[in-house]
This record gives structure tokens, sequence and C-alpha cells, in this order.
């Protein structure tokens, strides 16, 4: 038993044509015991930008806070929004803080350049090793599956509802596989003009 | 030169009465070489036994995949065999036709796979030779589901799926753990790659988590289906690549083709 694998998660953010979807399953569990099913797993830290975190819930949750803080204290301090790149190796650097001690999270970060709108997305180990990709990223505790379905279904250059329904198959065959994840998903697609959030219904067991 | 032994050794204590039995010299290797007792024919073994942990089974990778149809069944597997790190062959075959009708597919430990299937070919003979006619698909999956239980205390490491056509020329597909738990299924990938694959037969064959209608797939699709699967499991597992070798099994007999994938 693996402490990331404790309470399960699966996670994906792809890239499309100026524009990012990232989507997560709803489980939350104590090893086969599910608690909730509602659980909240991406977070949207501002315009721009979504992260995912994947692992330990209670790491999950401290570090959606600390981003959230480091993230105000940037704004009061830059006088501007952050930037996905910046966002990225912050989070890079927060856990690697913790290399001896680490928090049990294996982030994904999806953004979109406020300027260019080009696609950014990163995914990173629990200690921060940083990895940049321009198709997709995903993390959790079914990412066989994941992966074989992303490999698979990717096509670059998406419009935003082709890669909805992309991020939409792939989250779903692989979470039904995987006994840690599922119970429903979430989807954000985020474009220059907005986030559209769309929930799945898929098998819930 | 150190003395080899530095106790002298008695069964009589200092006060002169009995003590415990003579106990064997705990010998260092900074002593010198290990001498083996003069009384007993021993040759070292048992008092410094050089190698432990040894395994009997070794992993030499790759992935297989069957798939059914309503009168076809496609059975792949790629062509990679390998120990650990290094790449011992690019073209070996994984696939082995049992009967006329159907495939058997297996990855796993390639001793353990070819031994299998010697004995499933000698039985396969055996039946044919006393019935006078081949092995019906469900027949010869019972038999190796048989086989494998037979070594359930020393399993085969082999991870089989065995694809053909049923007595009615319908597609039949049968999937299998190492000690012979067996289910007829619509579709099984295994070995090192499975996880890469599974969901996407889910997806697509099963027609699984889809709104569009659901329709029988003609076996040329399923094919490029199939290498669409080695070539993601290619990308992604690194004891899948090299080829696959795709074999499509009908009433009318069985027809091969290969597919080059990345050699890396």
């Amino acid at each position: 038993m693996s402490i990331l694998e404790y309470n399960g998660a699966a996670m994906i953010a792809m890239a499309g044509k100026d524009c990012v979807g990232i989507a997560a399953d709803r489980r939350l569990g104590i090893q086969a015991q599910t608690v909730s099913t509602d659980f909240t797993k991406v977070f949207k830290m501002n315009d721009t930008i979504h992260v995912g975190l994947g692992g330990l819930a209670t790491d999950v949750q401290t570090l959606h806070n600390i981003l959230k803080f480091r993230m105000g204290l940037y704004e009061l301090r830059e006088e501007r929004e952050m930037t996905p790149q910046v966002f990225s190796h912050l989070l890079s650097t927060l856990l690697y803080e913790k290399r001896f001690g680490p928090y049990f999270v294996e982030p994904i970060v999806a953004g979109l350049d406020a300027k260019t709108n080009k696609p950014f997305l990163s995914s990173m180990d629990l200690i921060g090793a940083p990895v940049q990709t321009k198709d997709f990223v995903v993390s959790g505790t079914c990412t066989g599956n994941l992966y074989g379905m992303c490999e698979t279904l990717y096509k670059p250059d998406l419009e935003p509802d082709a890669l909805f329904e992309t991020l939409a198959q792939a989250l779903l065959a692989s979470v039904d596989r995987d006994a840690l994840s599922g119970w429903g998903g979430v989807v954000h697609i985020i474009t220059k003009d907005g986030v559209t959030t769309r929930e799945l219904k898929g098998r819930q067991d | 030169m150190a003395p080899f032994r530095t106790q002298h050794q008695t069964n009589r204590n200092a006060a002169g009465g009995p003590s415990l039995p003579m106990m064997p010299p705990i010998i260092h290797s900074s002593e010198g070489p290990v001498m083996a007792k003069a009384d007993t024919i021993d040759h070292g073994v048992t008092e410094a036994p050089y190698e432990r942990g040894f395994s009997p089974y070794d992993f030499n990778g790759g992935t297989t995949l069957a798939i059914a149809g309503p009168d076809y069944a496609v059975v792949a597997a790629d062509t990679r065999l390998s120990s650990g790190y290094e790449i011992l062959s690019r073209n070996v075959s994984k696939l082995h036709a049992l009967t006329d009708g159907c495939v058997l597919g297996s990855a796993g430990c390639k001793t353990d796979v070819d031994q299998l299937r010697s004995v499933l070919d000698i039985k396969q003979k055996i039946y044919h030779h006393n019935h006078r006619k081949q092995m019906s698909t469900p027949s010869v999956a019972q038999m190796l589901g048989n086989t494998l239980y037979y070594k359930r205390f020393f399993p085969y490491y082999a991870f089989n799926v065995l694809g053909g056509v049923d007595a009615e020329g319908k597609g039949a597909v049968y999937s299998y753990d190492a000690i012979g738990s067996f289910e007829r299924t619509g579709y099984s990938a295994t070995g090192s790659g499975q996880a890469y694959i599974i969901p996407l037969l889910d997806n697509v064959i099963g027609h699984k988590n889809r709104a569009d209608e659901n329709r029988d797939l003609p076996a040329e699709e399923v094919v490029e289906i199939v290498k669409d699967a080695f070539v993601t499991a290619g990308e992604r597992d690194i004891y899948t690549g090299d080829a696959v070798e795709i074999m499509v099994i009908t009433k009318d007999g069985i027809q091969t083709t290969t597919f080059d994938l990345k050699r890396d």
C-alpha cells in the first residue's frame, strides 16, 4: 500500500487549439471505502491557471491553501497576475523545500498564456521534478490506463468542444478499470473567453 | 598466520561437568578459505552458500491482445523479447496456432511459455488421435485452464489470451491468469502493456461510456484499432515494440500480417 494510493485520484490535462482542458474524477476514499463522491481535486488559481492535485487528500487541501496564499502575496507585490510558467515553478520549489518529508501529491498544471493564448502544461512528482509537454499530462492511481487512452485519442489542435469529448472519454475509460478512482468526473475547458465546466456521469462504483 | 580455531572446544566445562554439545566453529572470511569438516562429505556449500535469492522466473516482456467479432477473432502480439533493460530479439513470435481454429498468445517468462505450448501441443495431438477430430476452441480453453491449474503451486509464469472461432463460427476470446482462472470475454489484453490497452478496448470495442450507435465492426477496422493500440503501448511501455504480429482467425483459416513499430 503506497501513501499516494490511499485516497485515489485520476486526472488529465490536455492542450488544444488556443485552449487547454483539465479533468479529474470525483472520488475520495479511505482505501477500499468510498467516503465522498464530490471531492474537488482541480482548483482554479486565476483566470488562466488551473492546478490538479492528486494524491493524499489532506496534502491536496493543504497545498491548495498554500498556493492561494503564495499567489496572493505575489499579486500584492508584483501588481500583476501570475503566469502559468511562474506558477509551475513556484509549485516545484514549494515541493522541493519538503524534499525529505514531502507532500504526497503529484500535481498537474494547465494554463493559457494571457497574451499569446498558447497552452501551457506541466506535471511533477511529489518532490517537484517538473516536466513540460505540448500534448497532455496525467496523474493519479491509474496512470497506465490514462497514458494509454491519451496517447491513442489525442490529436493536436483540437477545438474546445472536441477537446472536451476527448478528455471525457479518456478519463471515463481509464477510471472504469481502477478501483480507487471514478464516481463521476469534472472537466474544465479554458479559453481566452473564459472557463467552461461540465460534470461527467459515469459508472458510480 | 593466525590459527584457525582460537578456542579449544570440549564437551566438558571448566568445572569438569557436562556442558552443551559441541557447536561448529564460526569461521570468518578474514581467516581464509572455508575448510570442510574432515568427517563429513561437504563441498563448503552449506557453510558458505553464495547464491541467495534465486528466482526461477524471469520476465521477458511483451503485450498480447485478442478481440472477438461476429464471425472472426483477431489475436495480436508484439515480437520483442527482452530481459531487464536489454533486448534479446526483435523478432520472436508470441502467437501459436494450437488448432486450425484457435491461436494462443502468451507473454511472460519465455521458457515457461515454450514449455506450456509443448504440453498443450502434445495433449492436443493425443486428443486428435483418440477422437479423430481437432479440439474445438472451448475445449482448448478448458484444457489450457486445467493445464495451468495443474501447476498451481509452482505456476507457469505465462499470461495467456486465447482467440478463435467456436463450433458455430462465432468469434471467441478467453482471458486467463497465471494459475488457470479463465473466462470467455469479448476482448482481452495481457502482458506489460495491458494497462495502456484495456481501457481503449473498453471504449472502442465494448462501446462503454459512449452515446453514439453501437455497430458490429468488420475485421479490417478491428485490425486498424489493434495497430493503434500497439503503437500506443509501444510508445509508453519499454518492453513493447519492434513489430506486431496480427492473426485473423475465421472458419476458413488463419491469416497472418506483420506491422512494424518503433524500435526504441
